[in-house]
């Protein structure tokens, strides 16, 4: 058994595979996860407000074996921000009451479980990335890990290491949100098809330490409005957690219409909002990080199943845009993969037919329970802010029915409109501080980003002659500006004109260029293995 | 060839920085962490004379329970076994106690190469491997850019030691020996999947550190340098413009 990504989801099947069931000769499977970060849990960044019952779920003993989940939320506050002022609402929603949910850092969760997971008999191989996936005609037979040791030019570096072919009998993709491999399979076979396309948005968050007595650990507090127009989705976040530490985020919709919006900008005057900066003044800013998330729900989840090969987590969109949750979902999944991989398994029959076993869990099971009542929740958003929160709340009453359903929706990147000569309306961008704002170069130093600069770039843009020319005149190079890592730039080119720079070492991997880029030209292949941010604490 | 090679963990390059409450050292709970540079290149210097002349790879490391991580990267790219000295207080204890630690648990064996990095990217005494080489009793030379055997005798090898200003020198000493390592001596080779698997049934000694000598110092404090950036606009005629220039940059700045 192979698990390509060591999150929630693929730790979790792993879990589950080691310590459930035993393989036909009595003996457990072998099982080993591929992470391509250098430890396990470096690139895992959430907010996170935490549902345990997929944890309790796949190891109720987590209180006792020292899980990092300590922290009971203790209030939940909703807002609607102005630009000056704030507005609670009167009641807090039933899908944003927290109450037995916990605060916590995912990349702590994700490294003890790692530690628990290798405990059980696992193999956890970090840093290495699953470069390509290994076909026997239609049928998924393993995973090609990335060549190590090449340089700028694509040459071998004398201490060039080949990738090696990892065969399985099931593979598992928990390559996360828009991950390279699930990518390539969902084309390849269409598991798409007649599915909604998947829509995203962009998360990014800083991690803080502030003076004591700002917000009780355990404080939730989530805001709409202000800094977005009404007609864009997304909203900020702050979850305090003990010793004065806070995470403080934003999340923006990747089905904005204006080229000009640049969410890493829109993050940093939410920051600015008298509410988020009278609770971060004083304080230091000590982690940043981004990362996509699927919103799109239950009507975007592609088939899951294909000879030889499931999906799971982010990487299939298990994530409920409504209670802003997914770490639990994705943990869900990994279970219900690993129980119909072990059925596969001991039947000697791992072809598609069998391993569809799997989509009988998920829609027996609780992610169906959880995710199908607000299906469409995340498309009603695309009509704006007020039809959304309208629609959010008839849902709860009539289990998510509506006229239409599903209710239609578009990839996010073609909604973006073309600049036609006109000025953005985004606003100018924010004074950097250095105390309270930051630029992106600053940031991603937060991040603790770093990879061998003499490697081939990672991001593989098509055509670059479309960016100084089509791209500059219809959108004005949003890449330049959606990237929260400063990746893209726009530099003069030798004899006039510009020209596209791509600064592959600041990669975040947020995926958000792959994700929203209009052309859809720029593909996001894993760096080198052990490269990428390090998210301790995060 | 027995060959130990000591490695230290330590807080990640370029990780960003934040003073503990005692003001004494880094908060380091939730760093990220690696092996020491120069202590890398020495393992990897330590394979290669194995795989020329056969032998064993010893990695030693002294630490708390965290230094593991670097103890299972050094068995991953090929040391042979690891002896693991289990102190909680050595991230801030001085070199000398560092030293003591490593040589407690070095000891007993008899190492025809003793290698560390040249220094620590944390501390960055470069005295460690020095006050080692002393209690093990062993001949020692820094700044190793080159091992070589001796053909003048056996038991001799020849080292070259990088001097100031591009000058390098050849040594011819006896073994055993105890070398620092310079970073950039050879090309770090990756951990495989398979030296991680092998990794896992590696043997990893561990052995308390019983008797720690009283520590030479104490860290005081610890301070993050202060950025200071002052512009002053110098106006008047050119000439007294330029005279009060040279004059700001030679009484008040010292730059002159």
């Amino acid at each position: 058994m192979l698990i390509v990504g060591g999150g929630p989801a693929g730790l979790a099947a792993a879990y589950r595979l080691a310590t459930r069931h035993r393989g036909p000769g009595g003996d457990p499977p072998v099982v080993a996860v591929l992470e391509k970060s250098r430890e396990a849990g470096a690139h895992m960044l959430s907010g996170a407000v935490l549902d345990p019952s997929a944890l309790t779920d796949l190891m109720p003993d987590w209180r006792s074996r020292g899980a990092p989940v300590e922290v009971p939320v203790t209030e939940d506050r909703i807002y609607f921000l102005t630009e000056r002022r704030r507005i609670p609402f009167p009641v807090t929603p039933p899908p944003l009451r927290n109450h037995g949910n916990y605060v916590i850092s995912l990349n702590r969760l994700v490294r003890w479980l790692a530690g628990q997971v290798e405990a059980a008999g696992v193999d956890i191989f970090a840093g290495f990335a699953g470069a390509e996936l290994l076909y026997e005609g239609d049928r998924v037979v393993g995973v090609r890990t990335g060549d190590r040791g090449i340089d700028r030019e694509g040459n071998r570096k004398a201490t060039f290491e080949p990738g090696v072919d990892i065969r399985a009998q099931v593979t598992v993709l928990a390559d996360g949100v828009r991950g390279n491999l699930t990518k390539s399979l969902v084309e390849r076979f269409r598991l798409d098809g007649g599915r909604l396309p998947q829509v995203y948005a962009v998360g990014i968050k800083e991690l803080w330490d502030v003076p004591a007595g700002r917000l009780p650990a355990g404080a939730v507090i989530h805001t709409l409005g202000y800094p977005l127009p009404h007609e864009q989705f997304g909203g900020g976040f702050l979850y305090a957690l003990p010793d004065g530490a806070l995470s403080v985020g934003f999340v923006a919709g990747l089905d904005y219409r204006d080229p000009g919006f640049d969410p890493h900008s829109a993050f940093q005057r939410f920051k600015r909002h008298p509410l988020v900066a009278g609770l971060l003044a004083g304080g230091e800013m000590v982690r940043y990080g981004a990362k996509a998330l699927p919103e799109g729900g239950w009507h975007a989840i592609p088939r899951c199943h294909v000879d030889g090969a499931l999906i799971v987590g982010d990487a299939a969109g298990f994530l409920n845009s409504m209670r802003l949750k997914g770490i639990h979902l994705a943990m869900q999944s990994g279970i219900a993969a690993a129980d119909a991989a072990l059925d596969a398994l001991e039947a000697w029959d791992t072809s598609a037919e069998r391993l569809a076993r799997y989509a009988a869990l998920v829609e027996s099971g609780p992610i169906r329970r959880e995710l199908h009542p607000v299906r469409n929740v995340h498309q009603a958003f695309a009509g704006g802010l007020l039809p959304g929160l309208l629609y959010s709340g008839l849902s709860l009453v009539t289990g998510g029915w509506w006229i239409r359903d599903p209710m239609p929706a578009h990839p996010g990147h073609q909604r973006m409109q073309h600049v036609r000569g006109e000025r953005s309306a985004a606003p100018d961008a924010v004074p950097v501080d250095r105390r309270l704002t930051f630029d992106k170069l600053t940031n991603v130093h937060y991040s603790g980003t770093r990879h061998d600069e003499d490697q081939p770039s990672h991001l593989l843009v098509q055509d670059t002659d479309v960016c100084r020319t089509r791209c500059r005149e219809e959108y004005g190079n949003p890449c330049t500006r959606f990237c929260p890592a400063a990746v893209y730039e726009m530099v003069d080119a030798r004899g006039g004109g510009k020209r596209l720079q791509i600064n592959a070492s600041n990669c975040v991997h947020c995926k958000t260029c792959d994700i929203m880029d209009p052309y859809q030209i720029i593909d996001w292949v894993p760096p080198e293995g052990g490269g990428g941010p390090r998210y301790e604490g995060m | 060839m027995k060959i130990a090679v000591c490695i230290k963990q330590v807080v990640t390059r370029d990780w960003p920085l934040r003073i503990d409450e005692s003001a004494g050292w880094v908060r380091d709970g939730d760093a990220s962490f690696e092996m020491n540079e120069p202590d890398a290149y020495a393992l990897e210097e330590g394979l290669r004379l194995k795989e020329r002349h056969g032998g064993e790879v010893v990695v030693c490391s002294a630490g708390p329970a965290r230094v593991a991580q670097v103890i299972r990267e050094a068995l991953a790219r090929g040391a042979d076994r690891a002896i693991h000295v289990v102190s909680e207080d050595l991230p801030t204890a001085d070199a000398g106690v560092v030293a003591e630690a490593l040589a407690a648990a070095l000891r007993d064996e008899s190492f025809d190469l003793v290698l560390t990095g040249l220094q620590s990217d944390d501390q960055g005494f470069g005295e460690t491997g020095v006050i080692l080489a002393d209690r093990l009793g062993l001949p020692h030379a820094t700044i190793i850019m080159e091992i070589a055997a001796d053909g003048d005798g056996e038991g001799r090898i020849r080292v070259k030691r990088e001097l100031e200003g591009g000058w390098f020198q050849w040594l011819s000493m006896p073994t055993p020996a105890l070398l620092t390592i310079q970073s950039g001596i050879n090309q770090l080779r990756y951990a495989t999947l398979r030296g991680i698997m092998a990794a896992k049934r590696k043997e990893v000694r561990t052995v308390p550190f019983a008797s720690p000598p009283p520590s030479a110092w104490n860290i005081v404090a610890l301070r993050v340098p202060v950025k200071d950036k002052q512009t002053r606009f110098v106006d008047g005629p050119p000439e007294a413009a330029a005279a009060e220039l040279v004059r700001l940059l030679r009484d008040e700045a010292r730059a002159l």
